[in-house]
């Protein structure tokens, strides 16, 4: 009566063991498989966000420095029209709105970009 | 955008119709599809944030997890910027945000008009940030609010010039924060429309037809990256939005 339900219990413990054994296996196969299409998805997407990353960045760096000959130019045609003294402030207000602009990209090219794209002066309070 | 067969025209699709001609005190001030696409943008907007956060479960649905990352998103991005100080705004940054991309995206949407192509649309939006900037960093702290235009640790020979590249500097910020906007969403689309001109042009010809796949390769590409560039400007947008107000919060460097 024992010896027969220890071997039964012996058959039991066999068949959990095995048991446990395939769904760990299973999960471990699943874990893999999850982490390669991660991956995969990851490699999709990768070169697109960085080259729109850099594509922004390199826009913002256009954009600034446009704007700040813009800005020079309209405040010295502004000051030339108001002094009816054409072209004197337009010329020296344009050379200082080069120099803005130049600022602006120095601005942009001096902060750290994080990963997170352009996420300036995060590191300020 | 779809190619409209007979003109190909990349500049057609920006052009404001009047719907219904209005006249207030001689200012033209008709209901445009630029106007009717404001309106849908704005019932989008509703729809998403009211019907969103209507339920108030615990565990959110598709639209009410929506809501709330776009919450959470434009929350973190002004508290990393402009600080805690800086949610004083963020019902602001939020409206700017999600007015932009919206525009941005619904833009994309073929036979749509894009609002945020139009320079008087970005140029008042980047207006009203600079002059919430101005008016707030005046009202918080007083004449001190011009220490952000004189720079630290420079000789006084130099110190009158850098003023004045300071000042341009600053009056620099709405036009860059226009220009890159409104520049972005016309080239995208200007692109898409000269790319869907090219499949017409090819069919049409005869024997080169087969080509025609080309292009139509590189739409598909090119609106899968206009999306990109539709949700990273509105990021932009926000966050350098963020920047500026930062400036009138703490100022001086």
């Amino acid at each position: 009566m024992d010896a027969e339900k220890d071997a039964a219990r012996g058959a039991d413990d066999e068949a959990l063991k095995a048991r446990l054994e395939k769904l760990s296996g299973a999960l471990e196969t699943q874990r893999q498989q999850a982490e390669a299409q991660k991956a995969e998805e990851e490699k999709s997407v990768g070169p697109t966000g960085e080259t729109g990353k850099a594509l922004s960045l390199g826009f913002r760096v256009l954009s600034e420095f446009v704007a700040g000959v813009l800005a020079g130019g309209f405040l010295g045609w502004l000051l030339d029209k108001w002094f009816s003294t054409s072209p004197l402030f337009l010329l020296v207000f344009g050379a200082l709105g080069t120099a803005a602009g130049f600022m602006n990209v120095y601005r942009i090219a001096s902060r750290p970009t994080s990963t997170g794209g352009d996420n300036p002066r995060a590191d300020q309070p | 955008m779809a190619a409209s067969g007979n003109a190909i025209d990349p500049i057609h699709q920006f052009e404001i119709q009047r719907i219904i001609p209005l006249k207030i005190f001689g200012v033209d001030a008709s209901f445009t599809n630029s106007s009717l696409f404001m309106v849908i943008i704005l019932a989008a907007i509703s729809i998403l944030m009211l019907y969103g956060t209507r339920a108030r479960s615990v565990v959110p649905g598709r639209l009410q997890s929506a809501a709330e990352m776009a919450y959470e998103f434009v929350a973190s991005t002004v508290r990393s910027t402009a600080g805690e100080h800086g949610m004083k705004f963020f019902p602001f940054v939020f409206t700017l945000f999600m007015f932009v991309l919206f525009s941005n995206v619904i833009g994309l949407i073929p036979y749509t008009f894009t609002v945020t192509s139009q320079i008087a649309v970005t140029f008042a939006l980047a207006a009203l940030v600079i002059l919430t900037v101005i008016v707030y960093g005046f009202y918080k702290n007083g004449i001190h609010f011009l220490n952000l235009f004189v720079p630290s640790g420079v000789s006084p020979i130099l110190l009158p010039f850098l003023v004045l590249i300071e000042v341009i500097s600053f009056v620099s910020r709405p036009i860059s924060l226009s220009i890159r906007l409104f520049a972005n969403m016309l080239a995208g689309h200007i692109t898409l429309k000269v790319f869907a001109g090219f499949v017409v042009m090819l069919i049409g010809a005869g024997a080169w037809a087969p080509l025609a796949t080309l292009p139509v390769a590189a739409i598909v590409l090119l609106t899968a990256f206009e999306l990109l560039v539709a949700v990273l400007q509105a990021y932009v947008f926000a966050i350098l939005t963020c920047v500026y107000l930062n400036d009138a919060i703490h100022p001086g460097h």
